[in-house]
């Protein structure tokens, strides 16, 4: 397989002792290798930590991180506040599939619906909506409903274009075919677009999931009295850094196996179509 | 822009006026007229552009640090397997985590200043960037890189002569979503850090301090149209770098 | 006494514009069908020949002329005239029978009667043990079965075939044709099928119709004398060259025409600018 460019190495597949080194690669050396960046990195970090360079209590080893995160993982509270941010995350994503998917679908076919609210869309992307989390706290309170209902707004926009979107772009000779069976509007729409357009919309959800989890933590951050997010600002507040520290290690944690778990979800549901990472990317 | 969209807009807010001006409105939603008129004030005193000029100072530094490091590390990581392989296990751990979460850290290495705010705002754009930069190299058709080598191109032409252009509207995807990020991050340090009484995020909190509706709608205006400008403006660069791959762009999309 | 015409296209004509730009894909086209012929259409690349089986097909309206199947103008698409497209455009989310019974659904026949008909064509074509797999997990030559079963399954009265065996592969290909003989002799299904391969075109058709260069009409008709059923050996035969060979010469013509045009000319297989490329986004609605 040649590669483009650089320091790289055209190989094939089959080509002597690297090939040999390859064979092995599904496996221990995979992994290994995979490990190996984020243990270098976590070595480096334990080495500035100890080096005396910086103030330990600006910049804890490890050690000391890790001690707080498992009284933090033994914390009888954590339940609390985990149980707090997945509600949210959940009701507000939820919130979002239950009002984007239907209004995407209005925006593909109707079109003066779809000419009147499009452009507004388009027009409130790049605004961050976090600025009427103020507003909605004041109107909602500090507790859920704020925080949802941001969740909600946010996780709309990538909702309501994927699934609009992707009910537009039906390939034609689908819609040909059917329309030559006889197929009548109703039809059409229902059992040829819908199911065409199903993985786009799921596209869609797949964006809107990890921006639900980083609403979430954000504005639990901004306020709230319970949650991920309050977990850290709390820890800070205690001007122990390593605790600090250790909270933020706990959320990315969830929020790395969340995306894992994703990505697993994606596979199983196998999608006939590649998507690029740039879908995925928010 | 459509009509009806225009339309749309006008007949919202006439509503709002119109329900205002007949007190059938809470106090909290204070009408489009005496929003506009608080951004007058605001103007004339100067302070609509001081707490701009803050606000877009954080969120241009951090961005312009994000996206350079995130893209040009992305080109090298592309173009280099190696570089690649070893950072992609780093990425794919801290792409999932909400960098917001950074945020009392930074605060406390380097204070309530605008540097920890510029620092978490390029800290969170460097990802989308980065991203987009190494598949967008990865994704350049070899065939064009084949060509080039077999008309005679070295290595740098190679790199600057097709594999950037190639990659190129690839990383304008990025840097449009690291954009966005760039405002989402300003605010929300602004609305979680201190930030010396100076943002627009500090205006909005300090408007909801004291009950000023009007001030924090009109703050919340003018970050919109702050990020909207930001994100055409990024739009119109763009096109301009990029005229013959937005053509096919638009020609698929069409 | 030749049988009443169940096709007849006459003055067809259809010009494409975008902006200012305006392309005149068909002009003056006429032909007649008659019922349970199989008339075979070639052309060289970009003349026409889809765009003429879309129009049939009622999928896009023409500039001019009249179409008419059965008696009735062609006024949109409906079940009458089945079409083939090259693509095949099975629904990948559904199986095999899925895809062969959908017609029959949305003409709201009974279930146990669409499974009847539908696993009878799916028999006809010899996949009846594929009937629950998912058409990504088949073979093209499968593939092509499968939508053929599903164009016969509703019963049209017309079949409207465009390049169905142009994405196999020649062997493939050569053991299609004789499948889809073979069908055809069995269901008495009126064809018109349109190919760029002349051997293919010879070898299935009563009548062999040769398209002009752009803009396209019906330049000339060949007819094919060998008497049916016509086994792959008929290929190999003198005849079978002499009317291959005719074809040829009088579709060479046209294919030399295409490049004389030098710039002004499309490239082979460009499409005029109201087409769009296959597969692409229609619009707001989506639906054409």
């Amino acid at each position: 397989m040649a590669r483009t460019g650089g320091g790289a190495v055209a190989v094939r597949p089959d080509a002597g002792v690297a090939a040999g080194w390859r064979r092995w690669r599904p496996g221990v050396a995979a992994v290994a290798a995979r490990l190996l960046p984020v243990a270098v990195a976590l070595l480096a970090w334990e080495a500035v930590a100890r080096s005396g360079m910086v103030n330990p209590r600006l910049f804890p080893p490890l050690g000391a991180i890790a001690a707080h995160l498992w009284a933090l993982l033994h914390d009888p509270q954590l339940g609390r506040h985990l149980g707090a941010s997945f509600t949210r995350i959940v009701a507000g994503f939820g919130l979002a599939v239950a009002v984007g998917v239907p209004l995407g679908m209005v925006l593909s076919s109707v079109p003066p619906v779809s000419r009147a609210v499009e452009p507004l869309l388009a027009l409130t992307y790049p605004v961050p909506r976090l600025a009427l989390y103020p507003i909605l706290v004041f109107l909602l309170g500090i507790g859920h409903l704020s925080k949802v209902t941001l969740v909600a707004l946010e996780c709309l926009y990538p909702i309501v274009i994927s699934t609009a979107d992707g009910l537009r772009h039906v390939d034609r000779l689908y819609l040909w075919s059917a329309q030559n069976m006889g197929a009548g509007r109703w039809r059409l729409f229902w059992r040829v677009q819908v199911p065409a357009a199903a993985p786009q919309v799921f596209a869609g959800f797949r964006i809107a999931l990890p921006v639900a989890f980083i609403i979430t933590v954000l504005t639990e951050m901004v306020s709230a009295t319970e949650g991920l997010g309050w977990l850290i600002l709390y820890a800070s507040a205690s001007l122990v850094q390593a605790r600090t520290f250790a909270a933020v290690a706990l959320v990315a944690l969830i929020g790395f196996l969340m995306d894992r778990a994703l990505a697993a979800l994606r596979h199983r549901l196998i999608v006939w179509e590649r998507e690029t990472v740039l879908v995925a990317m928010r | 822009m459509t009509r009806e969209a225009l339309a749309l807009v006008v007949a919202v807010l006439a509503l709002w006026q119109g329900l205002a001006l007949a007190h059938l409105l809470p106090p909290y939603l204070t009408s489009p007229a005496v929003v506009l008129g608080e951004l007058l004030r605001l103007t004339r005193s100067g302070e609509l552009l001081l707490h701009s000029a803050v606000s877009l100072y954080r969120s241009a530094a951090g961005f312009a640090l994000g996206a350079g490091l995130g893209v040009g590390l992305g080109l090298l990581a592309g173009v280099w397997r190696r570089l690649g392989d070893a950072v992609e296990p780093l990425v794919a751990l801290t792409y999932p985590v909400p960098k917001v979460a950074f945020l009392p850290i930074l605060l406390v290495w380097f204070g309530i200043s605008d540097t920890s705010k510029i620092l978490l705002i390029a800290l969170s754009t460097v990802f989308p960037c980065y991203i987009a930069a190494f598949y967008g190299v990865r994704a350049v058709d070899p065939l064009w890189v084949w060509a080039a080598q077999n008309m005679g191109a070295g290595r740098g032409r190679v790199f600057l002569r097709v594999l950037l252009p190639g990659a190129a509207v690839h990383i304008f995807s990025g840097l449009r979503v690291a954009l966005a990020l760039a405002f989402i991050l300003m605010v929300a340090s602004e609305l979680i850090g201190s930030s010396n009484r100076l943002g627009l995020g500090f205006l909005i909190l300090s408007a909801d301090a004291g009950g000023r509706f009007d001030l924090m709608f009109a703050a919340i205006l003018v970050i919109a149209v702050l990020g909207f400008a930001a994100d055409r403006l990024l739009l119109a660069v763009r096109r301009r770098l990029l005229a013959g791959s937005v053509l096919l762009e638009e020609a698929h999309r069409g | 006494m030749p049988a009443p015409a169940l096709v007849e296209v006459a003055g067809l004509s259809k010009v494409f514009s975008r902006g200012d730009r305006r392309v005149e894909a068909l002009l003056d086209l006429s032909l007649a069908v008659r019922a349970g012929e199989f008339v075979t259409v070639v052309g060289p690349s970009g003349c026409g020949k889809s765009t003429f089986l879309h129009l049939l097909g009622g999928f896009i309206p023409p500039s001019g002329g009249v179409m008419r199947v059965n008696g009735q103008e062609v006024r949109g698409p409906g079940p009458d005239r089945g079409v083939m497209f090259q693509e095949l455009a099975l629904f990948p989310w559904r199986t095999v029978l899925g895809n062969v019974v959908w017609g029959l659904e949305a003409q709201g026949r009974p279930r146990a009667e669409r499974l009847a008909i539908a696993e009878r064509y799916l028999d006809l074509v010899g996949l009846l043990p594929f009937k629950d797999a998912y058409p990504a997990e088949l073979s093209g030559g499968m593939k092509q079965r499968v939508a053929l079963a599903r164009t016969l399954a509703f019963d049209p009265a017309v079949l409207l075939m465009d390049e169905p065996f142009g994405a196999l592969d020649a062997q493939t290909r050569e053991l299609m044709q004789e499948e889809l003989q073979r069908i055809w002799l069995a269901t008495g299904k009126t064809v018109l099928f349109v190919t760029h391969d002349v051997e293919e075109a010879v070898y299935l058709g009563d009548r062999v119709l040769v398209f002009s260069a752009r803009p396209g009409r019906i330049k000339a008709e060949v007819a094919v004398p060998f008497p049916r059923p016509r086994s792959l050996e008929v290929k190999k035969s003198e005849a079978f060259h002499e009317v291959r060979n005719r074809v040829w010469d009088l579709l060479r013509e046209e294919v030399l025409k295409l490049s004389a045009e030098g710039a002004g000319a499309p490239a082979a297989g460009a499409r005029a600018p109201g087409e769009r490329p296959r597969g692409r986004p229609t619009g707001p609605g989506g639906a054409p």
